[in-house]
């Protein structure tokens, strides 16, 4: 077996149940260890697990078992409170994928802004951007502030921004669910395309036709546990025994 | 199956940083530019309608008559007015570092102190861009500059740049926890303004206050700035207090901001 491209080790995160509560100085100056945690929750614990390169990965679960989370981890927008995770190449991360783009600027501004903020340097978005313009096919706004966008074509250049980094790894948080029908098609195309170029994918959905698609290997998080890891088919049949709604 | 693209090649992490970093900085001059006509004016004309209302206040209603400070009063006023607004602008900007960032922090892994740097980033090269209005008024009122100023000036800019950081990055995650926080700031620095000398020197303070204002780095860091052209302003004591304490507010930042950061990512 080749060295894994993404290594998770023992991977746990907790929350705060009760976001209104306010913490107090002490709390925060205590000691990792004998700070009073009271609403703390654990999303999920001690996950451990390896992909290799070229891997498609499902994560199937419930609302709130952690599927985004887990994604976020690996993207490394948020900390784990123990274990690690270690992501041995470049991430383009599907997630909150409008973030970074700023309603003041024109859109040739934030695709630059946002390629650059996610590694590209700056010759390197230049290369690219007629085909990340093409891709998300708004020729005519190139100069447009993005806030005259409408949303479709915000969530479009987005989309093609990201899809166009040329990471090893990417990661999709049910952002496919948005865009019209045609341009949904196109983004299943382009990740069809990645996918056979060898990146490898890590797709969070509650779409089972997607995840039959393009995965080839699930990952079960229920009650803040790994509860399967094993071929997509074996994964989504079990979940579909345990909450039995497999249309949904 | 294997990889058949390249992976692009690699940046190493400070070129990462710094490229994130300069990006951010841009973006920030880029919005604050395109979206009001003056632009560049905005960040001359706050420092210096301060500099005319504390000039007429002290000179014309008060009668200052050169016993404080130090004269030209009105060049005196905007040398130390300039570094001020840096230092302000960074610190209430903070406050909102992570908060009005929100889905962009959520959506990238750059190296998280950068929300803050860029702050003290673009609010330093704003400061920078006003300096030829120092010159200017030094120019006009005759303030006599001395060589001192090729040491004093850029040493000066080091420190608040280490004192800002140090205080941005202990302010900006703590915010996220403590919204008060924000208003509290503010208060604080509109004190600050008057504890630190700005419309005064240190040197015109009773002597057994003198050694506790030098407690106050921003005491040191402004006799720097104005060396240049008020040589006499130059004393020893605050400038060192000014070194070690802008170190230490650097390195208490960099802890609270490890100690918070985890936390930070969760509640935004």
């Amino acid at each position: 077996m080749t060295e894994p491209i993404i290594s998770v080790t023992d991977l746990g995160i907790q929350f705060r149940r009760n976001k209104a509560r306010r913490r107090s100085f002490k709390d925060l100056f205590a000691g990792r260890k004998r700070r009073a945690r009271p609403n703390q929750f654990w999303a999920f614990r001690n996950l451990t697990f390896d992909v290799a390169p070229g891997e498609a990965i499902g994560v199937v679960g419930r609302n709130g078992q952690g599927k985004s989370t887990l994604l976020k981890l690996v993207a490394g927008v948020i900390l784990p409170d123990e274990g690690r995770v270690r992501v041995g190449a470049g991430v383009a991360p599907l997630i909150e994928i409008t973030g970074g783009f700023v309603s003041d600027l024109s859109v040739r501004d934030n695709v630059y802004l946002t390629a650059g903020l996610h590694g590209m340097s700056k010759a390197e978005v230049a290369a690219r951007f007629d085909e990340i313009i093409d891709f998300a096919e708004i020729q005519d706004f190139v100069d447009t502030p993005y806030k005259h966008l409408s949303s479709g074509m915000k969530v479009r250049i987005a989309f093609s921004v990201i899809a166009q980094l040329d990471e090893p790894v990417i990661l999709v948080d049910e952002v496919l669910a948005v865009g019209d029908k045609s341009f949904r098609e196109k983004c299943y195309r382009r990740i069809d395309e990645l996918l056979s170029a060898g990146r490898t994918l890590f797709f969070v959905s509650h779409n089972e036709r997607d995840l039959r698609r393009f995965c080839s290997r699930g990952l079960y998080l229920d009650k803040g546990k790994l509860v399967l890891d094993g071929p997509i088919g074996e994964v989504l049949d079990r979940y579909n025994e345990d909450y039995n709604n497999p249309t949904s | 199956m294997s990889t058949t693209t390249p992976p692009r090649p690699r940046r190493s992490r400070a070129e990462r940083y710094r490229s994130a970093l300069w990006l951010l900085t841009k973006r920030d001059l880029r919005v604050r530019y395109s979206t009001s006509a003056l632009g560049y004016f905005w960040s001359i004309l706050d420092p210096l309608v301060m500099a005319g209302i504390y000039w007429f206040v002290f000179v014309v209603v008060f009668k200052r008559d050169g016993t404080i400070g130090e004269d030209p009063y009105i060049v005196f006023l905007i040398a130390g007015l300039l570094p001020w607004m840096w230092f302000t602008g960074t610190i209430s900007d903070s406050t909102r570092a992570f908060l009005r960032e929100a889905k962009l922090v959520r959506s990238t892994s750059i190296p998280r102190t950068i929300w803050v740097a860029r702050l003290v980033l673009s609010k330093g090269l704003e400061f920078l861009a006003s300096i030829p209005v120092l010159i200017i008024f030094a120019v006009i009122f005759g303030a006599h500059a001395n060589w001192s100023l090729v040491w004093t000036y850029p040493l000066a800019i080091i420190l608040q740049a280490t004192l800002v950081l140090g205080i941005g990055l202990i302010v900006a995650p703590l915010v996220v926890f403590f919204r008060d926080l924000e208003r509290a700031v503010k208060l604080i620095l509109r004190f600050m303004f008057y504890a630190s000398p700005i419309v005064y020197s240190t040197l015109d303070m009773p002597k057994d206050i003198q050694s506790w204002a030098a407690l106050n780095p921003l005491s040191g860091i402004f006799s720097l700035y104005r060396s240049g052209l008020y040589p006499e302003q130059l004393v020893a004591f605050p400038v060192i207090m000014s070194v070690i304490i802008s170190v230490v507010v650097l390195g208490i930042g960099l802890l609270v901001f490890r100690r918070c950061e985890r936390a930070v990512l969760k509640e935004i």
